[in-house]
C-alpha cells in the first residue's frame, strides 16, 4: 500500500459518513468546498511538465511553451467545431492517464495489454463516475445551454455498457497480471481495495466531491510525489521546498489564464458559461500534461 | 437448565446460528492456542498466551451473548463492547510482542491501546446512547472520532512504527507475519464499521434500509475472522521461527 492509498483510505473513512450527513449538496456549495484543492494540488501537478519534457530534450523552455500552445489551440478548435468528438477524446485521453499514473510502478515492463489496462481501468473510472451521479450530470447539463450536446454523450444505456464492460476487462486484466506473477498478489488485492473505494466514493458521495477526493489523493499527489523523488535523484532539486519553487511560476500563470478567460466571460466578452469554460481550459491543460506524462513514464519503465 | 430447554434456535435465524458457531469456533481456538504453547520456544510462549485470551474472553462473551440474543432477540451491545474492550487492545499487544525483538518500547505499546480503546469508546458511545429511532448526527460524529483511533492504528501498522520496527527485524517471519496482521487490520477490523453503520440513524441504515439485524451478522462473522485468524498469524510466526531456530537433525 503506498502512502497516497492509505491517505485515501483514511479520507473515504472520514469523509464517507460526514457527506452522507448533508445528503444532497448542491454543486455550488460542492466547488466552494473542492476547488481550492483541485486548484492548489490539481493544477501544480501539471506545472512542471516543461521541466520533465526538457529533461529529455534539447529544447528551450519558450520552444516547450510554443509547442505546448499549438497542442492546447488544436484541442480548443477541436471544442469549438466538433464538442462532441472533442468531448469524448478528453474523457479517453483522461482515462488512460489516469489509469497510466495508476498502475506504471507496478510493472517492471509495459507493454500491449497493460496499456489495454491503464485505458480500461480510466474509463471504468470516469464512466463509473457518470454513471453514479447521472442525474446530478443530467442536473448540471440542463442548466447550461452551451452544455445540451452532452446528453448525446450521457445515454444511461450507453454510460452503463461502457462501465460495465470496462470494469469487468479491468479486473480480468489485473487478475491476468497476478497469474503470471507480472506484480504481487498483494498489489493486486491493494488495486481491488482502491477501486472498490474509488467506485464507492462516487455511488455515496456528492459528484464533485468524490472526484475530488480520487482526483486530488489518488492521482495529483501520486504524481507529485513521483515528480519530486525523479527531480530529487537528478539532483535538479533538493528539498520540499525547491519543489514547491519549481511548481509556482506554471501554476501561478494557470491561475491567472482561468482568472481572465473568468473576466471575460463576467463581462460577456467570451460567449460560454464558467462550468464550460473550465472544461475547456481542463481538457487544453490535460491533453499536452498527459502526452509529457507518457513520455516520462515510458522513460522512467 | 440451559437456554436450549426453554428456547430453540430458528432454522432462518442466520445470527443465532453465527452467535453459536462463533462461540464454539472461539473456544476451540483458545484450547488449540494454549495447548501449541508448548510446542513453541519461550521467546512465543506470551504470543500465544495472548492470542489464547483473546480468543478465550470473546468465547465467555459468546457464551453470554447467544443467550441474550436467543432471549430477547436484541443486540447485545454491551456484551460486546465489554469483549472488545478487552480483546482489541490485547490485539494490539501482539503487535507490540512481535516487534519487541526488533526494539519496540512501552510508549508503543500504550499508544497501540489508548487508539484502540479511543476507537471503542467512542463507537460505544455512537452505539450505545443512540437516541430513541436513530439519530444520524450522533452516529456521524461518534464513528467520525472513533475512525480517528481505527486510522491511527491503521497507520502503526502499515507504515508506523510498527511497520518500521518489523522492517528493521531480522526474521522474515516476523516481516510477513505483521505485514499480514497489517492486512488483518485493513480489511478485517474493516468489517465493524459495516455493522456500525446498520444501527438506526446509521447511513447504511438510512440508505438501504439495513438493520439492527444486520449488526450482529456482520460483527459476528468480523471477530471469527479477526479474533481467530489474528491468533492463527501470530501462531505461524511462532511456529516457523521456533522451527527454524531449532538445530538440524543429525
Amino acid at each position: 500500500m503506498t502512502r497516497a492509498t492509505f491517505i485515501f483510505i483514511a479520507a473515504v473513512l472520514l469523509f464517507l459518513p460526514i457527506t452522507s450527513e448533508f445528503q444532497e449538496i448542491e454543486i455550488g456549495h460542492q466547488l466552494m468546498v473542492c476547488l481550492p484543492f483541485i486548484l492548489l494540488l490539481g493544477i501544480p501537478h501539471g506545472a512542471i511538465d516543461n521541466v520533465l519534457f526538457l529533461k529529455k530534450t534539447d529544447g528551450r523552455n519558450l520552444e516547450f511553451i510554443g509547442i505546448y500552445l499549438i497542442v492546447a489551440g488544436i484541442n480548443l478548435a477541436a471544442w469549438l467545431f466538433f464538442p462532441v468528438l472533442a468531448y469524448v477524446a478528453f474523457l479517453v485521453l483522461s482515462a488512460y492517464h489516469f489509469g497510466q499514473s495508476q498502475f506504471v510502478h507496478y510493472f517492471t515492463e509495459i507493454n500491449g495489454p497493460h496499456k489495454v489496462l491503464h485505458l480500461t481501468w480510466g474509463i471504468a473510472l470516469l464512466s463509473g463516475l457518470i454513471f453514479f451521479n447521472l442525474n446530478e450530470v443530467r442536473s448540471i447539463v440542463a442548466e447550461y445551454e452551451d452544455f445540451m450536446f452532452f446528453d448525446r454523450v450521457h445515454q444511461e444505456l450507453i454510460i452503463r455498457s461502457v462501465f460495465i464492460s470496462s470494469l469487468l476487462l479491468s479486473l480480468l486484466l489485473m487478475i491476468f497480471f497476478a497469474w503470471k506473477k507480472e506484480w504481487q498478489f498483494e498489489s493486486l488485492l491493494i488495486e481491488f481495495i482502491n477501486l472498490s473505494l474509488i467506485l464507492c466514493c462516487f455511488y455515496l458521495m456528492p459528484f464533485i466531491v468524490g472526484f475530488t477526493l480520487y482526483f486530488v489523493i489518488l492521482h495529483s499527489i501520486k504524481v507529485m510525489r513521483e515528480e519530486y523523488e525523479y527531480l530529487n535523484v537528478l539532483g535538479i532539486i533538493s528539498s520540499i521546498r525547491g519543489f514547491l519553487i519549481l511548481l509556482t511560476p506554471f501554476s501561478l500563470l494557470s491561475f491567472l489564464g482561468i482568472a481572465l478567460l473568468f473576466i471575460g466571460i463576467h463581462f460577456d466578452l467570451i460567449p460560454w458559461s464558467y462550468g464550460y469554460c473550465l472544461m475547456i481550459v481542463i481538457s487544453s491543460i490535460t491533453l499536452p500534461h498527459a502526452i509529457v506524462m507518457n513520455r516520462f513514464y515510458n522513460n522512467e519503465a | 437448565m440451559t437456554i436450549l430447554d426453554v428456547l430453540t434456535i430458528p432454522k432462518d435465524d442466520a445470527i443465532a446460528f453465527t452467535f453459536f458457531t462463533g462461540y464454539m469456533a472461539m473456544l476451540a481456538a483458545s484450547i488449540f492456542f494454549f495447548f501449541e504453547r508448548s510446542r513453541v520456544s519461550d521467546k512465543w510462549k506470551l504470543s500465544l498466551l495472548v492470542s489464547a485470551l483473546i480468543t478465550f474472553i470473546a468465547a465467555v462473551h459468546y457464551y453470554y451473548m447467544r443467550d441474550y440474543y436467543l432471549a430477547t432477540g436484541e443486540n447485545p451491545t454491551s456484551l460486546r463492547y465489554i469483549d472488545w474492550t478487552l480483546t482489541v487492545p490485547l490485539m494490539c499487544v501482539e503487535f507490540y510482542l512481535l516487534t519487541k525483538a526488533a526494539g519496540a518500547k512501552k510508549s508503543l505499546l500504550w499508544k497501540l491501546i489508548l487508539a484502540s480503546v479511543w476507537m471503542l469508546v467512542a463507537g460505544y458511545i455512537g452505539e450505545a446512547f443512540n437516541p430513541e429511532g436513530g439519530s444520524s448526527t450522533h452516529s456521524v460524529l461518534w464513528g467520525v472520532l472513533s475512525t480517528v483511533g481505527y486510522v491511527y492504528i491503521l497507520y502503526a501498522a502499515w507504515f508506523g512504527e510498527v511497520a518500521q520496527l518489523a522492517q528493521k527485524s531480522d526474521s522474515a517471519v516476523v516481516k510477513q507475519g505483521v505485514r499480514t496482521l497489517a492486512w488483518f487490520v485493513l480489511v478485517g477490523w474493516a468489517i465493524y464499521p459495516i455493522g456500525y453503520m446498520c444501527m438506526p440513524g446509521g447511513w447504511l441504515n438510512t440508505a438501504f434500509g439495513w438493520g439492527s439485524e444486520n449488526v450482529d451478522l456482520f460483527y459476528n462473522i468480523a471477530d471469527a475472522i479477526n479474533k481467530i485468524g489474528f491468533g492463527l498469524v501470530v501462531y505461524n510466526i511462532a511456529i516457523t521461527s521456533t522451527k527454524s531456530s531449532q538445530p538440524a537433525a543429525a
